[in-house]
C-alpha cells in the first residue's frame, strides 16, 4: 500500500480574468479532486484523512455491493465504498490484486475509504462559487450532491460525503439479509432519533418526557427503547405516570432507572427457570426435522438460563442431539458456567434427573454438559454459528444500540432454519407479517410467518 | 472463545513469563477483539489445530521484543538478528505448549504448528474478521499482547 | 544464561561432560530453535559435554547420527520440528543401533507423547523452559546407566 501526503497545488498564478482574480482572492473552500467514469468530482478536504492505493480488500459476504469489503489501514479495520458502484457508474474491475485508488474519509468518529478511477490534485476555490446541484450536472443522485462549481475550466461535482456515510449505515443491515424479515430492521436500523421522528410524535410534554426516559435508560442501562419492547413502553409510561403523579417523571440516577425497568425482565432472569415456567415452554417447542438440534443462546450470563432449557430439551427431545452455543461477553459470569455446583434444593424438579453428585455438590451430568458449549463471545463480533433451530434471547436484543439490534436479530433471522423458532424477552415483541407468534405470556415467542 | 481454553492460555502465558525473565510479570484484563491483526510491531505466530482451528499470536513492540530476547540470552542484542527472533519464536513456541499441555489434561486434544515470526516489513494482511481473546501482559521489558483466535472444528 | 562460573560448588574438580577416560561425552544436538540449541549448548559444555553435532530438523538428525556413529553418546531431540519430527527421528535412530541414548527436550508436556516416546525407545524426556540443574541430572542419569 502506498500512502500519499497531500500535495497542494494552488495554481495562483495561473488566473485568467478578472472575475477568477476575485474569487482566488476569497478562496476558503479547498478540495480534493479526483474522477468516476470521466467526470471530475471534489470532496471537502477536512474529510480527507489521506490518500491511498491498495488492493488488498477484504471480502464481506451479504453487504452491499458497492462495499468492496474491509481494509486495515494500520491496524483500522475501515470499511471500503466502491463509489463507482455506488453511484452505478460503468467500472473498470481490475485485477483481483491491482491497486486501486483510494481516498480515505472521517467524518466525526467514521472513517471509511471511497475507491475512484483517478485522484487528481487540491483545489482551491471560494465557496461562494460553487453553484447549487442540478439534475443536468451529474450521473448520480442529486442527493449526494452538495454542489457544482467550475475552475480552470473544468466542472468539479462536489460530494456530500455525510450523506453518502449515512446511506452506507442505513442501508447495510437491509442488504445484510436477503430474507422477508427485512421489512422488520429496516426501520430499527434507523437510530433511535430519527425513528421518533418517522412516527411524529404528537409535540406535547408527554411525548418530550417519554422521549427523555427512553434517552435517560439508554445512557444508564444501555436499554434501547425500540420497536421490539414498544408496547411495554407505551405501557410502562403510563403506569409510571401513576407511581410518579406527586413528582419528577425524569430518571435521575441508576436506582429510578433500575426501578423503571423492573418490570421489564422476563420471569427467572439469571436464576433457575421455575417448574411452570419450564413447562410452558416446553408446550411451545415445535417438532423438528433434523435428529440434531442446534440452538443459539446469546447473553446466557452465569448459565442457569442454558442449563434449565439443556433439561428442558433432553425432555421434549429425548432422541436428539442437543447442541447449545451459549455465550456472553460478560467474562466473570460465563467463566464459572461450566463448572456450576448447585445444593438440591435449590434446583428444579425438571432438572434433578440430570445431576450428579461430586465432592462439591451436585451438577451437572456429562450428557447435559456435553451439549452446552459455553464461550466467552460479543455478539457485536462475527457470529460464527451454524443454521439453527432455536435461538434462544431473552432480553438482550433490548440492550443493545438500535444498529446493533437490528445486526444481530439479522444474524438470527438469518441463521434460522424456515422452522426454526425464536424465543424473547417477555416484553419483546416482533411486528410485521414475517414473524408469527406462537407464544404466549410469559413467553414470548416467533416462528417464520410463510403464509 | 470456549471458556475453557482460557484459563491454561493465561496460567501458560504467566508460568512460561515468569520462569525464563526471571522478573514480575503482571497480568492485564482480558477482552474481546473483533479481528485479529497484530499491530505493535513484532508478531510471534503458532498455529492452532485439532479439535479447534485457529492461531495464537503473540503481538509486542520491536524493543520489547529485543529487550525479552536479550534477557533470554544472558547478553545484549543489539539488533533483532537471527537469533533474536529464534528466541522470541521459542518464547512463544514454550507458552502456546504449555497451554496445549494443560488443554490436553482437561480433555480437549489440541496440537501446535511450528512457529513463525513477522515483523512490520512482512506482517501479513489477515483475510478473516475472527474474534480473538487478548490476553495483556506486562514485563519489565514492555508490554506483550497474547492473541487467540480459536474456533471449534465443525 | 548462567555457566559453570555460577556454580563452583558443581562438580568443579569432576563435570559430568568428563568422561573416566579424560575424553568428553559427544552429544548431537537435534533442535529447529537456534536459541534453544544455543541453550542447550551452553548448558552442556558448561559441564565439560562437546557439543558433537546440531541438527535443525529430524531427518538431518538421524543423517548425522548414522554419519557419527559411534561417536555419539547422547542425542537431545526436540519433537516439533519441520520435515521429520522428533518422534519420527527417534524411531529411525534406534532402528539403526538399538543402544542409542535419546533424551526428548519439548515444551509440549503431553503424557501420551511422553508415552510414546519412552515406548519407542528414548531414555529420558525433559519439559521447557529448561532447567539447567534439571537437565545436567537427567543427562548424566541417563549416561550413567551405560
Amino acid at each position: 500500500m502506498q500512502t500519499n501526503d497531500i500535495q497542494v497545488n494552488e495554481n495562483q498564478s495561473e488566473v485568467q480574468n478578472d472575475e477568477q482574480k476575485e474569487r482566488v482572492a476569497h478562496i476558503d473552500f479547498k478540495m480534493v479532486t479526483f474522477s468516476l467514469s470521466g467526470k471530475d468530482y471534489g470532496v471537502d478536504i477536512m474529510n480527507v484523512k489521506e490518500i491511498a492505493k491498495a488492493g488488498k480488500f477484504t471480502y464481506v459476504p451479504n453487504a452491499a455491493p458497492y462495499l468492496r469489503g474491509v481494509y486495515n489501514l494500520r491496524g483500522d479495520i475501515i470499511p471500503i465504498v466502491d463509489l463507482r458502484v455506488f453511484f452505478h457508474l460503468p467500472a473498470e474491475r481490475k485485477q483481483n490484486d491491482a491497486l486501486e485508488n483510494m481516498l480515505i474519509l472521517r467524518l466525526e468518529d467514521h472513517v471509511f475509504g471511497i475507491i475512484v478511477d483517478h485522484i487528481d490534485k487540491v483545489v482551491g476555490i471560494a465557496s461562494t462559487s460553487i453553484q447549487p446541484p442540478h439534475p443536468i450536472f451529474g450521473d448520480i443522485n442529486i442527493k449526494y450532491i452538495r454542489g457544482v462549481v467550475e475552475n480552470q475550466s473544468r466542472l468539479y461535482i462536489i460530494l456530500d460525503v455525510l450523506r453518502i456515510f449515512a446511506q452506507k449505515e442505513e442501508e447495510k443491515p437491509r442488504v445484510m439479509s436477503e430474507t422477508p424479515s427485512g421489512a422488520y430492521y429496516r426501520t430499527t436500523s434507523l437510530s433511535a432519533q430519527s425513528a421518533e421522528q418517522e412516527k411524529s410524535y404528537p409535540d406535547t410534554a408527554s411525548g418530550s418526557e417519554m422521549e427523555f426516559i427512553k434517552e435517560t435508560l439508554f445512557a444508564i442501562k444501555r436499554f434501547s427503547a425500540t420497536e421490539i419492547n414498544e408496547d411495554w413502553m407505551a405501557r410502562r409510561f403510563e403506569e409510571w405516570k401513576k407511581i410518579r403523579a406527586k413528582g419528577d417523571l425524569q430518571l435521575k440516577n441508576a436506582e429510578e432507572a433500575d426501578e423503571y425497568l423492573s418490570d421489564f425482565y422476563s420471569p427467572y432472569s439469571d436464576k433457575f427457570w421455575g417448574d411452570e415456567y419450564a413447562e410452558a415452554i416446553q408446550a411451545y417447542l415445535p417438532d423438528f426435522p433434523s435428529k440434531n438440534i442446534n440452538v443459539w443462546n446469546p447473553g446466557c450470563g452465569k448459565g442457569y438460563e442454558t442449563f434449565s432449557f439443556a433439561c428442558i430439551l433432553q425432555r421434549r427431545y429425548p432422541e436428539s442431539r442437543i447442541k447449545i452455543w451459549a455465550n456472553d461477553s460478560d467474562l466473570l459470569a460465563i467463566s464459572s458456567a461450566p463448572n456450576l455446583f448447585f445444593d438440591i434444593e435449590t434446583v428444579p424438579e425438571y432438572c434433578r434427573e440430570f445431576l450428579v453428585q461430586g465432592r462439591n455438590g451436585y451438577s451437572f451430568n456429562q450428557l447435559i454438559k456435553d451439549s452446552v458449549l459455553f464461550e466467552y463471545h460479543d455478539i457485536q463480533n462475527a457470529n460464527p454459528f451454524p443454521e439453527l433451530d432455536i435461538v434462544l434471547a431473552r432480553d438482550i436484543l433490548s440492550f443493545l444500540a438500535p444498529v446493533e439490534q437490528a445486526r444481530v436479530f439479522g444474524d438470527f433471522s438469518e441463521k434460522l432454519k424456515a422452522s426454526g423458532i425464536i424465543f424473547l424477552g417477555r416484553n419483546e415483541t416482533l411486528r410485521g407479517e414475517d414473524w408469527k407468534s406462537v407464544g404466549q405470556d410469559p413467553v414470548s415467542a416467533y416462528m417464520r410467518n410463510d403464509q | 472463545m470456549r471458556v475453557e481454553y482460557i484459563n491454561p492460555f493465561v496460567e501458560a502465558a504467566f508460568n512460561v513469563l515468569k520462569e525464563v525473565l526471571n522478573a514480575d510479570v503482571r497480568r492485564g484484563e482480558l477482552y474481546l477483539k473483533s479481528t485479529t491483526m497484530p499491530v505493535l510491531g513484532v508478531a510471534a505466530l503458532v498455529g492452532l489445530a485439532g479439535d479447534v482451528e485457529g492461531r495464537v499470536l503473540f503481538d509486542m513492540s520491536k524493543q520489547t521484543a529485543l529487550d525479552v530476547a536479550s534477557a533470554m540470552n544472558g547478553e545484549t542484542l543489539s539488533s533483532l538478528d537471527e537469533l533474536g527472533k529464534a528466541t522470541i519464536t521459542e518464547l512463544a513456541n514454550m507458552i502456546t505448549a504449555q497451554a496445549v499441555t494443560k488443554l490436553h489434561d482437561l480433555g480437549f486434544k489440541f496440537d501446535l504448528t511450528p512457529p513463525a515470526l513477522f515483523t512490520g516489513d512482512n506482517m501479513e494482511v489477515s483475510d478473516h474478521e475472527v474474534e480473538a481473546l487478548i490476553v495483556p501482559m506486562e514485563v519489565p521489558q514492555g508490554k506483550i499482547e497474547i492473541n487467540v483466535a480459536v474456533r471449534e472444528r465443525a | 544464561m548462567k555457566t559453570k562460573q555460577d556454580f563452583p560448588s558443581i562438580n568443579e574438580r569432576d563435570p559430568d561432560g568428563k568422561k573416566p577416560d579424560g575424553g568428553s561425552y559427544r552429544v548431537l544436538v537435534v533442535d529447529d530453535s537456534m536459541f534453544v540449541a544455543k541453550q542447550i549448548g551452553q548448558i552442556l559444555t558448561s559441564e565439560g559435554y562437546e557439543v558433537a553435532a546440531t541438527a535443525a530438523d529430524g531427518e538431518i538428525g538421524v543423517e548425522k547420527y548414522k554419519e557419527l556413529f559411534p561417536n555419539i553418546d547422547l542425542v537431545t531431540m526436540d519433537i516439533t520440528m519441520p520435515k521429520m519430527d522428533g518422534i519420527t527421528a527417534l524411531e529411525h535412530i534406534i532402528n539403526f543401533d538399538k543402544n542409542a541414548k535419546v533424551v526428548m527436550i519439548s515444551a509440549l508436556g503431553k503424557q501420551d507423547l511422553v508415552k510414546k516416546s519412552l515406548l519407542l525407545g528414548a531414555k529420558n524426556y525433559i519439559v521447557k523452559p529448561l532447567d539447567r540443574k534439571k537437565v545436567l541430572e537427567r543427562i548424566s542419569q541417563v549416561l550413567a546407566k551405560g
